[in-house]
C-alpha cells in the first residue's frame, strides 16, 4: 500500500489518470452544449437576425470545473484511498486462525470485537493469507479460505448465550486437530475463564503463535433474582475486582396497558475491590406480579438478564363457598372480604368447584364448605398433592357438620371438636379473645398484631400430638386460630373463623390481607431443586440470544427437569422461559451460586486490548461525491441550455440525482413491498363490494341453476330498486371455498341433488357468517314434488349440508312473523311453486301476545336461515331487458303469483336489513299512550 | 364466389370512407354549435325587395299589378294595400383557410392547433352564411360557391385536407366579381403572395376579411438559451445562441408584418383581424360575422 499525505492507496497507479484532466478541460471547453430544437412557425421572421453580442459558444467555466471535479473524485475514489491504514506489518504469512469465545460475556462489546476481527481480516486479505474462523461457543470444522469471504460472514457471527462447555471444547480441539500444517492464531477472548481453556491454548500453541485480544472492561453478570419474604434480592457479579462502580438494575414488565416498560430501577454499588454487589428491591405485589425480567442497564448481554418465572405471576385464586344461588346481602357473603383482599393482587375465579378445578388454580378457597362430593374430594386431594394451596374457612356449616370429627381428614389440617365455642356473647362468659403474637416458625412471623382484632366464635381443634406444629397462629389463650399441614407438594390451611365479619373482626383488619399475602407468597414454591423436577420435561417457550433479547423458541426440543436447574447453559439448554404444563420456569444464563472468573493467560501469550485506529476506506464516499457532482452537472447543463425553466425536466433531473444517492438497501426494501400488491387488489375488490349492498347466491356448480339464481337476484335487485329505498348493486355469485361472505347480507342458496359438501373451512366461514347476522335463504326448488320439503333428494342433500351449520330450532313461518309485514302484508310466500311451507327460526317459548297487539312480542334477532322449496329465483328471474325469464302459473293468476314472489323477496331483504324494526313499530302507539299523549 | 369478394371490396371502401369521414362530424358539430350562438342579430337588407319575410304594408300605387294587392289587409278598410317583402339577396362568399404545415402548431398541449381553430372559424362562418342564404365556396375553383346544407358538408371535407408545405399561398383564382372573401391564415409565410392575392381580388371588386390566427407563443416569444428554431415541415431553420436576446427584434418584425397586412387591407378595402388560439373562438366568430356584414359591397 502506498502512502500519500497520510492516506494509503490500494491502486496508486490509477492516480496517473489525474494527469489527463487538463486534456479533458480543453476537450470539454471546445464542445458547447447541444442546442434545443424548437418547432416554430414564425421562424421566417427570425431569418437574418444575428446574435448581436459575441456570445460564448463554449461551456461556462463553472460547469467545466464541476465536471473536472467529478472526474477527479472518480479517479481518486477508484484508486482505493484508505484513511488510517494499518501500517505495521503483522509479519505473518501462513494461514491464520481467528478464534472467538463468542459467549454472552463478549456480547456487550461485540461491536468492537466484530470491528477488530474485521481489521484482522482486512490485513489478512491484503497479505493474501487464508483465514479460518472458529467460534468456541459453536465450533465447526476449520475452513481456510480467502479473507474476503469471511468478511461477508462477519456480520452473521454473533455471540451465543452460553460459555464453551467441555463438549464444545472437545469439538473445537477435534476441529483444530483435523487442520493440516501450522497456522497463527488470533484469539478474541471475552475475558471469562472456563475449564479446559489451557488445553486449547496448548493445542493452538503447537501450531504457531497466539495473539490474544481481550475486552478491557470486566464482564458483568446478573444472578437469578431470589425472594426473601416481601423483597426481591438482586446480585450482580463482575469478573475482575476493580475500583468502586455504580450500576443500576432495571425491572422490566408489562404496564396495565400490556406494553413492556421498565417498572422499577435499583441502584447497585460495587465496593472498591469487591466482586459482587447486591441489593433488595421492594415492590407492591401488584407491580411484582407484572415483572418479566431484570437487566443491568446499558449492558446488552444474556448474562446481564435475569428472567422471572411465574413465582412472581399473579396467582389464580378460586373462590368457592357453600352459599346457594339466591342473592343475599353482600356484606354477609362469606366471600366478600376475600374478594376485597385478593382482587388487587390475584386473578379471582368464582363458580362451582367442578368447573374451577380444570382451570388448575394456584389457590382454592373453601369458605364454610363442610364436605365435598367424594369424586371432587379425590380431585382436590390430587390437586393439593401437586402443589396447590387449599385455604379453608370455618363457619356455621362446618361447625354443625361432623367433618374431621372421628379422624383426621386429608383436606383438614386438624381434627375438630363438636360445635366450636363462642366467647364474649350475650350468653357466654368472658371477653372476646385477641391474637397472640406470631411465633417464629409461622409464615406470619413479623406481622404486627393489631389490638382491635377480636375473635368471638371459632371452631376448636382436638388436642393432638401433631397439633402444636401445625398451628401457625393462635389466640392469646393459646387456642389455635390458623392451622396448616402439608399434603404432597401442597398444603391445606384452615382459618378457624369465618371469612366474613360474623365470628371475628379479623377480616376487617389489614392483618387479614397481610396474612393472605404471606400464605399466597409462600405457597408458590421457591426455585425448585433438581430432585423435585426428576422425570419432568420442559419445553422452551422463549429463549434468549447472546445479546439478552428474547426470541420465540419455535421448534427447539424439550429439556429434562433436572438439567434445567442444574446443568450449565449450552446449545441443548438455552437460557429462556420453559413451560412445564402447570407452571413456567425461567432458566437464566447464570445459576444461583455461579461465579465469574477472569481469564488468565500464560506468559507466553501476548494479550492486547482493542484500540488500533480503524481503517476507513474513502473510495465509496469519493465515488458518491462524483455521482453527486454529475447530478449537479445535469442541472447545470440544463440551466445553460435554458431547459431548467421547465419544471418537469428539473424534477426529473433532481430525481435522477437523488436516485443515484439512495442506498441500494432502500431499493431492496421497495422491491420487497411489491408482492403485497396482489393483496391490495383483493382489498380493493372487497372495498367495492362493501361500499354497496350486494345480493349474492351460492354457486352450486350446476350451470343452469346458477344462471337462474343470478337472473332471479337480478330481478329482485331491480324490483327493490324500483319500489323501495334499498338500491342494491348487481348481484354476485359466491364461491363458498374462496370468497369472503361478510360483505353480503343475504345469501340465496339453491340446493341441488348432487351439490358437493362445503369444506370445513367453508363451514367455519358460514357459521361465522350466520352468527354475525347474515341470512341464508335455502331453496330446495321442489315444492311441486315434495310438499313437506323433507323427502326429495334436494331436501335430503340440504339436511346433509346443514348438519354442521349452527342453525337454531325452526318452525313454519307463524302468522305474526315479521316476514309477513316487513314491507308488504303477506300471508303466503309463493315462488314459482306456490304451496311449499317456509321455515324460519322458532319463536322463543315464552313469547307472549301483548294485550291489544295482534301479534306476539317475538325475539329480537333476524332469523339466520329461511328454508323453503318454492323456487323463488325462477319466479324472480328476468333477462337483461327486464322481461320474465320463466313462466309462472297461468294467465293473470300466474302474474299475481309472480308479484307475490317479488313481494316475498322485498319483505325478506327488508327483514334482513331492518331486523324487527317493523315489529317494534307497532309498539309506538302503546309507548305514546304511556307517555301520556 | 365473386359476390363475397365484391362485398369485401365494398366493405373495405366503406371502412375507409368512414375513417375519412370520422374527422368531419366533430368539426361540423363544433362549427354549427358555434354558429348557433351568433344567429341572432341583423338580418336581411332592411328595405323592401324580393324575399320571403314580411316587410311592410303600403297603399297600392299606380303601377302595382292587381295581383300584388293583399286582400286580407285591404278588406279591413277602403284603402287597398300591397304587402311588401324584405329585400333579400344572396351573396357569394369565398373562403380560404390556410392548410399549410405552419398552421399545425400549438405551443402547449392545452391549446388547439392554429389550423384547428382556423378551420373551425372558417366553417362556422360558412354555416352562418349558408343559414343566411348566402352561397359559400372555396377559392381557387376547388369548390365553387353553392348554397344549401350539403355545401357545408363539402366544405368540411375540403377543409380537412392538409398541405405538406410549410407556407401555402392564398388562393386567388376563380373569384367571382363583387363577391365577398374570407382569408384565414397566420400570414407568417412570404409576404408577396398575400399582396398579390389581395390586389387581384381588389381588381375584381372582391372585398373581404383577412383573419390572422396566431399562437400565444408566437406573440410572446418565450424562448431562451441556445435554440435551433425549425419550421413545422423542417424546411426553414434558424439557430441562435441566446434566444432571449432575439425577442425584442422578433416582436418588432411581427408588428411590422401586421402593419404591412393592415396597410394592404386598407388599400384594398378589406378588413384585417387578429385572433389568438388562447382566446375563445366565439369572440372571433362574432367579429368575423360583423366584419363580413360591413364589407358588403
Amino acid at each position: 500500500m502506498t502512502m500519500i499525505a497520510g492516506i494509503g492507496f490500494t491502486a496508486p497507479w490509477l492516480l496517473l489518470g489525474l494527469l489527463a484532466l487538463p486534456v479533458l478541460w480543453l476537450l470539454l471547453r471546445a464542445i458547447p452544449p447541444a442546442p434545443k430544437r424548437q418547432p416554430f412557425p414564425a421562424v421566417t421572421l427570425l431569418l437574418g437576425l444575428k446574435d448581436d453580442e459575441s456570445l460564448s459558444d463554449r461551456t461556462p467555466w463553472w460547469l467545466l470545473l464541476l465536471r473536472l471535479l467529478a472526474v477527479a473524485a472518480a479517479i481518486i475514489g477508484l484508486a482505493g484511498p484508505v484513511l488510517n491504514p494499518a501500517t505495521e506489518d503483522t509479519g505473518g504469512s501462513g494461514p491464520l486462525l481467528i478464534v472467538m469465545d463468542a459467549s454472552w460475556g463478549g456480547a456487550a462489546g461485540w461491536k468492537q470485537t466484530s470491528a477488530q476481527a474485521g481489521v484482522q481480516l482486512d490485513e489478512a486479505g491484503r497479505a493474501e493469507r487464508p483465514v479460518a474462523v472458529l467460534r468456541l461457543s459453536a465450533p465447526e470444522p476449520l475452513q481456510f479460505r480467502a479473507a474476503s469471504g469471511w468478511q461477508r460472514q462477519l456480520a452473521g457471527l454473533v455471540p451465543l448465550p452460553w460459555q464453551p462447555g467441555p463438549e464444545l471444547l472437545a469439538q473445537a480441539l477435534e476441529a483444530i486437530g483435523a487442520a493440516e500444517g501450522g497456522f497463527d492464531t488470533v484469539w478474541f477472548s471475552d475475558g471469562l475463564d472456563y475449564p479446559g481453556r489451557e488445553g486449547l491454548i496448548e493445542a493452538l500453541g503447537q501450531r504457531g503463535g497466539i495473539e490474544v485480544y481481550e475486552q478491557p472492561l470486566p464482564v458483568l453478570g446478573l444472578l437469578p433474582a431470589s425472594y426473601t419474604g416481601s423483597a426481591i434480592e438482586l446480585t450482580v457479579q463482575r469478573s475482575r475486582a476493580g475500583p468502586a462502580q455504580e450500576i443500576s438494575v432495571v425491572a422490566q414488565g408489562k404496564d396495565p396497558g400490556g406494553t413492556e416498560r421498565s417498572l422499577a430501577s435499583l441502584p447497585l454499588r460495587f465496593a472498591d475491590g469487591a466482586r459482587t454487589a447486591s441489593a433488595e428491591l421492594s415492590l407492591p405485589s401488584e407491580l411484582r406480579a407484572r415483572l418479566s425480567r431484570f437487566e443491568v442497564r446499558g449492558v446488552t448481554s444474556a448474562g446481564a438478564v435475569a428472567l422471572t418465572d411465574d413465582s412472581l405471576r399473579r396467582r389464580e385464586v378460586a373462590l368457592v363457598s357453600s352459599e346457594s344461588a339466591d342473592e343475599g346481602l353482600a356484606l354477609l357473603s362469606p366471600l366478600h372480604y376475600l374478594r376485597q383482599a385478593l382482587a388487587p393482587s390475584a386473578e379471582l375465579l368464582e363458580g362451582a368447584l367442578r368447573d374451577l378445578l380444570p382451570a388448575n388454580p394456584d389457590v382454592i378457597v373453601l369458605a364454610d364448605v363442610a364436605r365435598l362430593a367424594p369424586a371432587q374430594e379425590e380431585a382436590v386431594i390430587e390437586w393439593v398433592e401437586n402443589g396447590g394451596l387449599l385455604l379453608r374457612f370455618a363457619g356455621p356449616r362446618l361447625a354443625a357438620s361432623d367433618t374431621a370429627r372421628a379422624g383426621e381428614e386429608p383436606l383438614m389440617p386438624v381434627r375438630l371438636r363438636i360445635g366450636g365455642r363462642s366467647i364474649g356473647g350475650a350468653m357466654s362468659w368472658g371477653e372476646p379473645k385477641t391474637l397472640a403474637p406470631f411465633g417464629e416458625g409461622s409464615p406470619f412471623y413479623g406481622l404486627e398484631v393489631p389490638q382491635e382484632v377480636s375473635i368471638s366464635s371459632q371452631v376448636v381443634a382436638q388436642p393432638d400430638p401433631e397439633l402444636a406444629q401445625r398451628v401457625i397462629a393462635e389466640l392469646a389463650d393459646g387456642t389455635p386460630l390458623v392451622t396448616r399441614k402439608t399434603l404432597g407438594q401442597g398444603q391445606v390451611v384452615l382459618f378457624h373463623v369465618t371469612a366474613n365479619a360474623e365470628w371475628s373482626s379479623l377480616p376487617l383488619s389489614g392483618l387479614f390481607v397481610s396474612m393472605l399475602e404471606r400464605l399466597a407468597v409462600s405457597s408458590s414454591a421457591a426455585q425448585p431443586k433438581s430432585e423435585d423436577l426428576e422425570g419432568t420435561t420442559w419445553t422452551p417457550v422463549e429463549v434468549l440470544d447472546g445479546f439478552g433479547r428474547l426470541e420465540a423458541a419455535e421448534t427447539l426440543p424439550g429439556v429434562a427437569g433436572p438439567d434445567l436447574v442444574a446443568a450449565p447453559a449450552g446449545p441443548e439448554l438455552r437460557p429462556g422461559v420453559y413451560d412445564g404444563g402447570r407452571r413456567m420456569l425461567a432458566r437464566n444464563v447464570l445459576r444461583p451460586g455461579d461465579e465469574l472468573m477472569a481469564a488468565r493467560w500464560p506468559a507466553s501469550v501476548a494479550v492486547s486490548g482493542y484500540g488500533a485506529p480503524q481503517e476507513l476506506p474513502l473510495g465509496g464516499a469519493l465515488l458518491t461525491l462524483a455521482l453527486g457532482l454529475l447530478a449537479l452537472d445535469v442541472l447545470g447543463t440544463l440551466a445553460v441550455s435554458g431547459l431548467l425553466g421547465r419544471a418537469r425536466t428539473a424534477a426529473l433531473a433532481a430525481a435522477l440525482g437523488l436516485a443515484a444517492l439512495v442506498p441500494a438497501q432502500e431499493l431492496r426494501a421497495q422491491e420487497a413491498t411489491a408482492p403485497s400488491q396482489a393483496q391490495t387488489q383483493e382489498d380493493l375488490r372487497a372495498a367495492a363490494i362493501a361500499s354497496e349492498l350486494v345480493l349474492a347466491h351460492v354457486l352450486t356448480g350446476d350451470a343452469q341453476v346458477d344462471r337462474v339464481a343470478a337472473a332471479g337476484l337480478r330481478g329482485l335487485t331491480d324490483t327493490l330498486f324500483f319500489r323501495t329505498s334499498v338500491e342494491p348493486a348487481a348481484p354476485a355469485g359466491v364461491d363458498l371455498e374462496r370468497d369472503e361472505l361478510a360483505f353480503y347480507p343475504l345469501l340465496y342458496w339453491p340446493v341441488t341433488r348432487d351439490q358437493p359438501l362445503p369444506s370445513s373451512e367453508a363451514y367455519a366461514k358460514l357459521n361465522t357468517y350466520l352468527r354475525s347476522g347474515g341470512m341464508i335463504l335455502f331453496d330446495t326448488r321442489d315444492a311441486d314434488l315434495a310438499a313437506s320439503g323433507a323427502t326429495s333428494p334436494a331436501a335430503r342433500r340440504l339436511q346433509q349440508i346443514a348438519l354442521p351449520l349452527d342453525i337454531p330450532p325452526l318452525e313454519v313461518v307463524p302468522e305474526d312473523h315479521v316476514l309477513t309485514r316487513a314491507f308488504y302484508l303477506l300471508q303466503a310466500f309463493p315462488g314459482r311453486h306456490g304451496r311449499g311451507p317456509v321455515w324460519v327460526e322458532a319463536a322463543p317459548p315464552d313469547a307472549e301476545q301483548a294485550e291489544g297487539i295482534p301479534f306476539r312480542n317475538l325475539n329480537d334477532g333476524v332469523t339466520p336461515v329461511v328454508i323453503g322449496g318454492n323456487d323463488w329465483a325462477a319466479a324472480w328471474a328476468v333477462d337483461e331487458n327486464g322481461r320474465p325469464l320463466l313462466p309462472v302459473g297461468r294467465g293473470y293468476a300466474g302474474e299475481r303469483q309472480r308479484e307475490l314472489a317479488f313481494r316475498f323477496g322485498v319483505n325478506l331483504v327488508m327483514h334482513v336489513l331492518t331486523g324487527n324494526y317493523k315489529s317494534d313499530q307497532v309498539h309506538v302507539p302503546a309507548l305514546l299512550d304511556r307517555l301520556g299523549q | 364466389m365473386t359476390r363475397p369478394a365484391a362485398s369485401d371490396a365494398a366493405t373495405g371502401l366503406r371502412h375507409r370512407a368512414e375513417a375519412e369521414a370520422s374527422a368531419l362530424p366533430p368539426l361540423l358539430v363544433q362549427a354549427r354549435h358555434l354558429a348557433g350562438s351568433v344567429l341572432m342579430g341583423e338580418h336581411g337588407r332592411r328595405r323592401a325587395g324580393t324575399g320571403d319575410d314580411f316587410w311592410q304594408y303600403r297603399p297600392a300605387q299606380a303601377g302595382d299589378s292587381r295581383r300584388m294587392i293583399d286582400h286580407r289587409r285591404s278588406a279591413m278598410g277602403d284603402v287597398q294595400y300591397v304587402r311588401e317583402r324584405e329585400w333579400q339577396i344572396a351573396q357569394t362568399v369565398h373562403l380560404w383557410v390556410d392548410t399549410g404545415a405552419s398552421m399545425r402548431f400549438a405551443s402547449t398541449p392545452k391549446l388547439p392547433q392554429k389550423s384547428d381553430r382556423a378551420r373551425l372559424l372558417g366553417l362556422a362562418a360558412a354555416v352562418l352564411m349558408v343559414q343566411g342564404g348566402e352561397r359559400v365556396g372555396l377559392t381557387g375553383g376547388t369548390l365553387p360557391p353553392r348554397r344549401g346544407n350539403v355545401q357545408i358538408l363539402r366544405l368540411a371535407e375540403a377543409l380537412s385536407d392538409d398541405d405538406a408545405e410549410d407556407y401555402a399561398p392564398p388562393g386567388h383564382r376563380a373569384l367571382i366579381p363583387h363577391a365577398r372573401a374570407l382569408f384565414i391564415s397566420d400570414f407568417l409565410g412570404p409576404y408577396e403572395p398575400v399582396e398579390q392575392a389581395l390586389s387581384k381580388a381588389a381588381a375584381r371588386g372582391v372585398c373581404g376579411v383577412l383573419l390572422q390566427v396566431l399562437d400565444p407563443a408566437e406573440e410572446a416569444f418565450p424562448f431562451a438559451g441556445r435554440t435551433l428554431f425549425q419550421s413545422i415541415a423542417g424546411g426553414v431553420t434558424h439557430e441562435t445562441l441566446k434566444a432571449s436576446a432575439l425577442q425584442e427584434r422578433y416582436l418588432d418584425r411581427l408588428a411590422e408584418r401586421r402593419d404591412a397586412l393592415e396597410r394592404l387591407c386598407r388599400e384594398a378595402g378589406w378588413r384585417f383581424g387578429q385572433h389568438h388560439t388562447g382566446d375563445p373562438a366565439q369572440a372571433a366568430l362574432m367579429w368575423l360575422y360583423h366584419a363580413l356584414e360591413r364589407t358588403a359591397p
